[in-house]
């Protein structure tokens, strides 16, 4: 049975037809249901959604087939999908566990990005402070796929990562990802971790989220 | 159970609109479905969730067409609606109005800037804090103010939920699928719920209604680990090991933007005339965040259509 109803997928397609560029999905996966739960249902559902749109592709990554994948590819875990733009550059934006619910649209809203030029929405006072950025930045967003204010934190994050090629920026959907979820004490989402120090809770505005970023930096 | 939220799609942002709708909650959205309508051109922001609070909703049974209906699928058919009739559906926040002879600048979060000849404020409110002692050292390390969000991580645990209204004991029924068990206090002797909800919480063996049971204080470690309650008839205090607490104790209202464009109430909520408009000419305020009676998706719902019929005869004839 589908994953995507038809009047879902209907209004997938129509906005999938705003494309401009072509975007590539690298999805790491195992067939060990034991290592990925979700695996076929990621599977699933990326195979219906490039139904929707012959300028969306995915590529499938085995770890098991290819071992050192992960690491050449600053992957951490499975499942994981890796949004990648025309230019072919890794732009730091991952999904960790399935882009379902509410992050389905995070996950669209990425795509479309990435299909015009990888340009992220931010203002420029935000784009001039994150360029100075030069450490490397990694920041976690745990989130839930029924909370309704997780997606634009998610977003939000992923386009900070798309302006620095030092920043890097994952959804964790904290119920497939239980033990690093509690590593970090998330109780309540969305959750957000930069490098494994500074956390902060909340669907910030991009301004505040921008300072909680140069924040971590100082630390 | 897997889902799959289209949301908005991001698009150009336009420089100019007829009228731009702060909030993509029912007031809004239905504004922009009746602006629509009148052949104006309609920005929506929201700046999470299309939809708004009842997203947050487990069931609602009393919108006239649905005998029951989960709150977030609800939302989806708003938005669909607003869409379908070319309303523009954006996701950034509004920061700012400012008010000029002949139209309204609205500030956004992200910096842009948008003209418009009516400003609709829909924003709607959020949930209030209880004011305890230990409910901001423990917020997000077992203190809540959303089940829909949160509730999975208490899975098999025991939580307590503070208040006695429509959305504690909503939110109850909601935790009482996951959680071992549910235990509600309330500082009156009985809930202000409807009497549907009473009956549905009366009959869930996983929750247990406290009545005259006031929360004094929220303990713990690195989370929470326990609460202090105290009986309101003998004014004894005491502890209960708990996992979590979810606080559903009233809402504020989301009206600051409107500060010095606007009257207010006693309790922070925007004052409008019968047309739903403000002291400022053109600038509107529906839904939640109005001084009104009754606050419901119905209510919200008609006050958008009020507003934007009397903005389209108004401003654009």
């Amino acid at each position: 049975m589908a994953l995507l109803g038809k009047d879902v997928a209907k209004q997938v397609k129509d906005i999938l037809s705003e494309m401009e560029d072509e975007v590539m999905i690298l999805f790491f996966y195992s067939e060990d249901e034991s290592m990925c739960e979700y695996c076929s249902t990621i599977d699933q559902l990326l195979s219906e959604l490039t139904e929707l749109s012959n300028k969306l592709h995915v590529k499938k990554v085995d770890v098991n087939g290819d071992p050192g994948a992960m690491e050449r590819h600053g992957v951490e875990m499975i499942p994981a999908l890796v949004p990648i733009p025309k230019d072919g550059k890794d732009r730091g934006v991952r999904f960790y566990g399935i882009p379902a619910g509410h992050e389905f649209s995070t996950f669209l809203q990425d795509i479309m990005i990435f299909s015009k030029q990888a340009k992220p929405q931010l203002s420029e006072e935000s784009v001039e402070k994150l360029l100075k950025v030069d450490k490397p930045i990694d920041i976690k967003v745990f989130v839930t796929t029924t909370c309704p204010y997780c997606p634009r934190a998610v977003l939000t994050a992923h386009q900070i990562a798309m302006t620095n090629e030092k920043i890097r920026a994952s959804m964790v959907e904290a119920n497939e990802f239980m033990d690093l979820s509690a590593k970090f004490g998330v109780s309540s989402v969305p959750h957000i971790v930069i490098n494994e120090q500074h956390m902060f809770i909340g669907a910030y505005p991009e301004k505040d989220f921008v300072n909680e970023v140069l924040k971590a930096l100082e630390v | 159970m897997v889902f799959f939220d289209v949301g908005s799609a991001k698009s150009e942002l336009k420089n100019y609109y007829d009228v731009v709708v702060i909030g993509g909650g029912p007031a809004g959205l239905t504004a922009a479905i009746y602006a629509r309508q009148s052949g104006l051109s309609v920005l929506v922001l929201e700046k999470d969730l299309e939809g708004g609070y009842m997203n947050l909703t487990e069931s609602i049974e009393n919108y006239p067409g649905f005998t029951s209906i989960r709150g977030e699928e609800l939302g989806v058919k708003m938005v669909e609606h607003a869409t379908h009739f070319g309303a523009h559906l954006y996701t950034d926040g509004a920061e700012r109005i400012e008010v000029s002879k002949d139209e309204k600048l609205v500030h956004l979060e992200s910096g842009k800037k948008v003209h418009a000849k009516v400003v609709i404020v829909a924003a709607g409110s959020k949930p209030k804090q209880l004011g305890v002692p230990g409910e901001g050292e423990f917020r997000a390390r077992g203190v809540s103010y959303c089940a829909t969000c949160d509730g999975h991580f208490f899975k098999d645990g025991h939580v307590v939920v503070v208040g006695g209204g429509n959305s504690a004991f909503d939110e109850s029924l909601f935790l009482s699928k996951m959680v071992k068990k549910v235990t509600i206090v309330h500082i009156l002797e009985k809930p202000t719920a409807d009497a549907r909800l009473r009956e549905k919480v009366e009959s869930n063996e996983k929750i247990e209604y406290r009545p005259l049971t006031e929360l004094v204080r929220i303990e713990g470690d690195d989370r929470v680990k326990q609460v202090v309650l105290k009986n309101l008839r003998t004014n004894e205090e005491y502890t209960m090991e708990v996992d979590g607490v979810f606080i559903f104790v009233g809402m504020t209202p989301n009206s600051q933007i409107l500060e010095g464009l606007a009257e207010f109430d006693q309790w922070g909520y925007v004052i409008t005339d019968e047309n739903m408009e403000t002291k400022t000419a053109g600038i509107f305020a529906v839904g939640d965040i109005r001084s009104k009676n009754l606050r419901q998706i119905i209510t919200a719902a008609s006050d958008g259509a009020i507003a934007a019929f009397t903005a389209a005869h108004k401003y654009f004839e």
